[in-house]
């Protein structure tokens, strides 16, 4: 489904960008386009796995746009998206998905998971590097209302350090983390409002 | 994958409602503290203190508030070469070119000097934060896994690199194992290997140690033991010993211990873990007279003011008083509540380190009012023309700071 998706952006980015002058200034639309047929029209991904990037911090778009252009952060689905791409642009893109807003988080909860969640995350002390309301500042993400899926997703994927090109930091603040563990943390971050 | 994942739901559920957290974790293998934890005191649970943002993205020579930079009357700077974002440590090519590495982006820089304009290129990319020497013709890169030379790449730049990663044993970890590297006068490759930790026993007896290997990573010696992060060192011009900066740990309050420079002493142990700064015994790692023949310091750098390129100056350009004293690049402080670094500060010392005066050299990347800072002062070196080369990770650009009466 995923792969669907995105084949038909590249299809729109083909046409869209011969069509667009260039001037990064503002996001770019066609690129919006592409980026948007996975992670959503307004920023909050609607595909399993796949972040939102609505109310991101600027700095943190902006360097991981940069270092998955640089290959150095590996997406298998992203790959070449964003090849040649110039600096101004992805500050631009950055830009644009900082400013949307974040969607409401799931309404169903598991009550215990939840709770177990907000005291792992205070005794990890998430709240240092991300804010104590998790909405993430600078190079550091906002976790408050991210999906649950890729939260879960990415921290499996740095507790086994397969997270290429991230900062290495969060693989040993997920050291000796249980699975359920994980589960149980995003489980709350997702429904977190700051 | 769908019933796996289910499956692991239920076991997260199960375990969540039946036992609590703590009987989980007391099943759990026991795990070290990440690295970034290690020593953090429970007064210091709610700090928000954290490593600052790189800028990832090219910076246009315009775009540098170069008129906030303060020098000593005479000295003047410029941008000497812009768009080279997270550049470092910088080494010179035989042929004049300029080779710079870098962190978070990978990259290693080729900067060409036209005169008055300068050019880049990216040599290599998608390392592990590559650093730069050069010797006999060859460009030495070496990452936290890989070394590469690169013969002949002043005449031939699209060389394919020789890996001489097999010669060189490079432990494991990753973290404080970004490196500085450099070829001393006896023609060796100079090279550390930091503490994987903020603070911890070393996991083995591989870090926290400057190395010297032969060029072609044979013949390695351990040369000094105890140092928690050198990232920065040159050799004093006149007795030929090699002086180094180091980095002292995080969350023991914003005033200790501080980043120290040092002289090598082969043999000699510097402190760590158990002894910060000479004299100062760590709360968490304790020994019985931590400090007991540990080298003391020559001086102290500032409380994590992230003390990193070290260069004695021995050019004719800069007047007489500046002549074999040391330079020192101050990236700036993360762990402290109000910033300190943010410049290039000069070390003045006898040679045999005594009575060290530490002076501010160049300033103004940073506004002590409002606790914001712009620039962030990496590396130096010195030109042929007797100038300073100054590389700015922040801003991805390098200085030029050059003197006329």
């Amino acid at each position: 489904m995923r792969f669907f998706t995105i084949g038909k952006a590249w299809a729109f980015l083909g046409v869209a960008l011969l069509a667009t002058p260039f001037c990064w200034s503002q996001a770019n639309p066609a690129r919006v386009a592409v980026c948007g047929a996975c992670h959503g029209a307004n920023g909050n991904s609607q595909l399993k796995d796949v972040p939102s990037l609505a109310g991101q911090p600027k700095v943190f778009l902006e360097n991981q746009l940069v270092l998955i252009r640089e290959g150095m952060r590996d997406i298998p689905q992203m790959k070449g998206l964003l090849d040649n791409v110039p600096d101004a642009e992805l500050t631009a893109l950055a830009q644009h998905y900082a400013g949307l807003a974040v969607a409401k988080p799931p309404a169903q909860r598991k009550a215990d998971v939840f709770t177990r969640g907000e005291t792992l995350a205070k005794d990890m002390r998430c709240g240092i590097c991300h804010l104590p309301n998790y909405a993430g500042r600078e190079q550091m993400p906002r976790l408050a209302g991210q999906r649950e899926d890729y939260l879960l997703y990415t921290m499996r994927a740095m507790k086994s350090n397969q997270s290429v090109g991230r900062d290495p930091i969060m693989s040993a603040s997920l050291h000796g983390i249980s699975d359920d563990e994980l589960q149980a943390l995003a489980h709350y971050l997702a429904r977190v409002v700051p | 994958m769908k019933s796996k994942l289910h499956l692991f739901k239920q076991l997260g559920l199960m375990m969540a409602m039946s036992i609590g957290a703590a009987a989980v974790q007391a099943q759990a293998p026991a795990a070290p503290a990440p690295a970034w934890k290690q020593g953090m005191p429970e007064s210091m649970a709610n700090s928000t203190l954290a490593p600052l943002a790189a800028k990832l993205t090219a910076t246009k020579a315009a775009d540098v508030p170069l008129n906030r930079i303060k020098l000593p009357p005479g000295f003047k700077v410029e941008v000497w070469a812009d768009s080279v974002p997270g550049s470092r440590a910088i080494a010179r090519g035989d042929g004049g070119k300029y080779y710079v590495g870098t962190r978070p982006l990978g990259r290693v820089y080729e900067i060409t000097d036209n005169g008055s304009t300068r050019t880049s290129r990216v040599v290599i990319d998608k390392l592990d934060q590559p650093t730069v020497a050069f010797k006999d013709g060859a460009l030495y890169v070496v990452s936290v896994d890989k070394v590469l030379r690169f013969d002949g790449i002043d005449k031939n730049p699209s060389v394919a690199p020789v890996d001489l990663t097999a010669n060189f044993n490079l432990p494991p970890e990753k973290h404080h194992n970004w490196k500085y590297v450099a070829f001393g006068p006896d023609g060796k490759l100079y090279m550390p290997f930091g503490a994987p930790c903020n603070i911890c026993e070393p996991p083995s007896a591989e870090y926290a140690q400057i190395r010297r290997y032969n060029p072609d990573g044979s013949g390695m010696e351990v040369l000094a033991r105890g140092i928690r992060n050198t990232v920065g060192f040159d050799w004093h011009p006149v007795t030929k010993e090699l002086w180094f900066s180091n980095h002292g740990r995080d969350w023991l309050g914003d005033d200790t211990p501080n980043d120290t420079m040092h002289r090598l002493k082969v043999g000699g142990h510097y402190g760590f873990p158990s002894c910060h700064q000479g004299n100062l015994p760590d709360p968490d790692v304790k020994r019985a007279k931590p400090c007991d023949g540990i080298e003391q310091p020559v001086a102290l750098m500032g409380p994590h003011a992230a003390t990193m390129g070290v260069t004695f100056y021995t050019g004719n350009m800069f007047p007489p008083e500046y002549r074999n004293v040391l330079f020192n690049a101050r990236k700036g402080s993360w762990n402290r509540t109000k910033k300190i670094g943010h410049d290039v500060v000069i070390v003045r010392a006898d040679a045999d380190g005594k009575n060290a005066k530490v002076e501010p050299f160049m300033t103004g990347f940073s506004n002590e009012a409002d606790q914001s800072f712009w620039g962030r002062p990496a590396y130096l070196h010195q030109m042929a023309d007797g100038s300073l080369l100054v590389s700015d990770e922040q801003m991805g650009v390098i200085y030029r700071v050059s003197y006329s009466k």
